[in-house]
């Protein structure tokens, strides 16, 4: 009762097919063929009343069908009917002589689509570059001293996951004792007299990175890659007085109420289509810590008045910058994931530290005895 | 009654153009940082209501991936002040009153309910606009604030009694958006009582209580050989979960009338469970197998000495070129990963439920379906990008 007819040439059509004319839910089976002048167009007959015509050039397949055997058509100027051919010679036909049939329909509303687009990162520049940010400063200072302690806990949990090996345990806590007990010494060396609203929280880390950052509620991280890299124990002294400046200001707790912001923001945004990945550039960007110019230089200045009140040189920090510089060249164009070397303005601190230690004299007791400094630098193997 | 006229649901869901579909619509949502996304759930949506075929006839999604887009950029716009300022300002109450993480989740997760059911609603309604069978187009009435108080309180109340109340919380929910469900100008009503999804609710219903009961009797100091019986009852439990959601889709939809129109389903628990099974295993094993082939590949292809013992560390502390690539090879490995389990899970999980659902779906009524007459069409553009923004239906 069907017949499609490709070889002949014009091509014939002739054959029955389901068609909806968007109004009834009633099937209504029809004939279709090639309008009879031209074949630019196709004729369908439904059973009762006149025969319509179709243009060619109009047809639109519907796209990721599944069902194989049958092709439903559109018409580019009219949303609603639908027409659907079985007969395999016919599809053949048609997919062969209309190059249109696949066409895509315009994308309509492209203003409107830009306009919210503009909106939608106005919006979220905002609120992650504005918004957040001053919120986050005002509520660091309101916080009390437990809720940072235990923010500084649950961050550096997080720290540890999402620094350790992807899918692995965490980051290892070194504790070797006798280097543990360098470590304190050091640090009641640097916080003698200082009254901080919490007790001071020290780690090790083990990992390369030539690093430490602070986190809220008084912690204070190395990575063993830091005592590695130190010439003396005075420059870790240094860094240690520098981290203790961000801890006394509180910006490590403006970083970790910013990130609790931004983390569902960002979750929103991206879908979080790399499952967590999202929670990891986070997580790395609270260990980089890029805090503003001024908090920098106010936590450097901290630590050369700490570094002297302890009889030590704030020279020693530009003592392990210059070493930084000298294993990294490329360490200030950002090579290196290292809060301090990273820092743009690294060739001014060097000076500022060594301006601070004009007039001090160089025979001062160091921070640890050798023995101390052994230990503290194989905290991690004991 | 089965009668002759009933019309009978095909199904042409088929897995090799499927397993295409997902492949080549994921690696292009990667490529363009996510944002494809909204083009391959309508894709994705467009073949699936294409395979099910009521009367030999497809369904038609004919939403579009641009709309989405929109709805979802607007969500950006109102939700971003959500999510960032109420984030923080929980997190910051939560550490200084609470001293701890938890109850921030908590409180952020609880505030988060209400709009999850309106996005679910207005999702469904969007849904059903973009739905078409017969060149008919389907609809949902507005409601989705309605909704969301009912279902807050229906949940609770099925929370509160340790879960009795659930198919109370079921039906109703179930009734409210029925009876606003629409083909064209036929309404669908939802008959029935409540009570009578009682009858596959045992099965979750009765081992739920005696597991609850052996461990409130262990808790309090009884023999504690009687939690010996949980590896009998917590089991029974989860196939009781399984049999409650297939059987009261079954139960439910077979007593959804529309003016003379009726429907019969029988979806069987036993089919779904091994589904799950059997699916679930093969995505899985697949995706194991395809990380050690690619585990070998980057293996022979870095030979031992640039592998990195952490990743990120070395990928910014050596700039080299065989860094680089190292860096690129496992990036692309982390997400070919997920697009991998994606397309496998589509395949081997998400295609035979639904083809499971529909070949035992038959509907009856022909006479009163081809008297149908065509429905407004329902512009409301933005509802599925919203419900997208909250994470709800990650599959299709």
């Amino acid at each position: 009762m069907s017949r499609a007819d490709s070889q002949d040439n014009p091509p014939t059509l002739s054959i029955f097919a389901d068609y909806f004319d968007g109004v009834s839910a009633r099937v209504q089976r029809v004939a279709v063929s090639l309008a009879g002048d031209q074949t630019a167009a196709l004729e369908i007959g439904p059973p009762e009343g006149e025969a319509f015509e179709w243009p060619l050039d109009r047809l639109r397949a519907l796209p990721d069908q599944a069902h194989k055997s049958s092709l439903t058509l559109g018409r580019s100027d009219d949303p609603l009917a639908r027409l659907v051919i079985t007969d395999p010679a016919a599809i053949a036909m048609l997919r062969r002589r209309c190059s249109t049939l696949s066409a895509r329909a315009p994308v309509t509303g492209l203003g409107r689509l830009i306009g919210w687009g503009a909106g939608a990162v106005a919006s979220v520049a905002l609120i992650i570059g504005v918004l957040i940010p001053l919120m986050a400063n005002q509520l660091a200072q309101l916080l009390p001293p437990e809720g940072e302690k235990a923010l500084g806990d649950a961050t550096f949990e997080q720290v540890r996951q999402a620094l350790g090996q992807q899918g692995a345990a965490a980051l290892r806590v070194c504790d070797g004792p006798k280097g543990a007990a360098a470590l304190k010494l050091m640090q009641a060396r640097l916080t003698d007299g200082l009254d901080l609203p919490y007790p001071l929280t020290v780690r090790v880390l083990q990992g390369e990175p030539v690093n430490a950052f602070a986190l809220p509620g008084g912690y204070i991280v190395f990575f063993d890659g830091l005592f590695a890299a130190a010439n003396s124990p005075d420059e870790v002294a240094a860094v240690m007085a520098h981290e203790l400046g961000h801890v006394v200001a509180r910006d490590p707790t403006r970083i970790a109420l910013r990130s609790a912001g931004s983390i569902g923001v960002l979750g929103l945004l991206f879908g979080d289509f790399a499952g967590g990945g999202i929670a990891l550039l986070l997580a790395e960007r609270l260990v980089q810590a890029n805090y503003t110019q001024a908090a920098e230089a106010a936590a450097d200045r901290f630590a050369y008045d700490r570094l002297r009140g302890a009889g030590l040189r704030p020279d020693a920090l530009a003592a392990l910058f210059k070493t930084l510089k000298a294993q990294n060249p490329g360490a200030e164009a950002g090579g290196i994931v290292s809060h301090f070397s990273s820092h743009p303005a690294l060739g001014d601190r060097i000076a500022a530290a060594e301006a601070a230690s004009a007039g001090l004299s160089a025979a001062r007791q160091p921070a640890l005895t050798k023995a101390q400094w052994r230990a503290l630098k194989g905290i991690c193997r004991e | 009654m089965i009668s002759l006229s009933d019309l009978d649901t095909e199904y042409a869901g088929r897995k090799a153009p499927l397993f295409r579909l997902v492949l080549g619509a994921s690696v292009l949502t990667v490529l363009t940082l996510g944002f494809y996304r909204f083009w391959m759930k309508t894709r994705l949506r467009r073949y699936y209501w294409s395979a099910i075929r009521p009367g030999g006839l497809s369904l038609e999604y004919v939403g579009r991936g641009s709309e989405k887009l929109l709805g979802f950029l607007i969500a950006v716009v109102f939700l971003a002040f959500y999510i960032g300022i109420v984030n923080l300002i929980l997190v910051f109450f939560s550490f200084s009153v609470l001293d701890g993480p938890g109850a921030a989740y908590a409180m952020s997760f609880v505030g988060i309910i209400p709009l999850v059911f309106f996005a679910r609603y207005r999702a469904r309604r969007y849904i059903l606009a973009r739905t078409r069978w017969r060149g008919i187009r389907m609809g949902l009435e507005p409601g989705a604030w309605g909704y969301s108080w009912r279902a807050m309180m229906h949940w609770t109340l099925a929370i509160l009694t340790l879960g009795v109340l659930w198919p109370r919380a079921t039906f109703w929910l179930e009734k409210y958006r029925t009876d606003r469900t629409w083909f064209g100008d036929l309404r669908l009503t939802q008959g029935g009582r409540w009570t009578m999804l009682y009858r596959p609710f045992r099965h979750f219903l009765v081992p739920w209580i005696v597991s609850l009961a052996v461990v409130a009797a262990a808790l309090a100091g009884g023999d504690l050989r009687l939690l010996l019986l949980l590896v009998l009852t917590v089991p029974w439990t989860i196939f009781g979960i399984f049999h409650y959601l297939v059987q009261s889709f079954r139960i439910l939809a077979e007593a959804k009338t529309a003016d003379g129109v009726e429907f019969k389903a029988a979806p069987r628990t036993g089919r779904i469970i091994g589904i799950y099974a059997l699916g679930l295993t093969l995505a899985y094993s697949s995706t194991t197998a395809l990380v050690a082939v690619a585990g070998v590949l980057l293996f022979a292809l870095f030979n031992l000495s640039g592998l990195p013992h952490d990743l990120l560390t070395e990928m910014f502390s050596r700039v080299t070129v065989a860094g680089w690539l190292m860096a690129a090879a496992s990036i692309v490995a982390y997400f070919a990963i997920f697009i991998a389990y994606g397309a496998f899970y589509q395949i081997f999980v998400t295609m035979p439920v639904i083809g499971h659902y529909a070949e035992t779906l038959t509907i009856g009524g022909r006479a009163r379906l081809n008297k149908v007459r065509q429905r407004r069409r329902d512009e409301f553009a933005e509802a599925d990008g919203f419900a997208e923004a909250l994470d709800l239906g990650a599959a299709i």
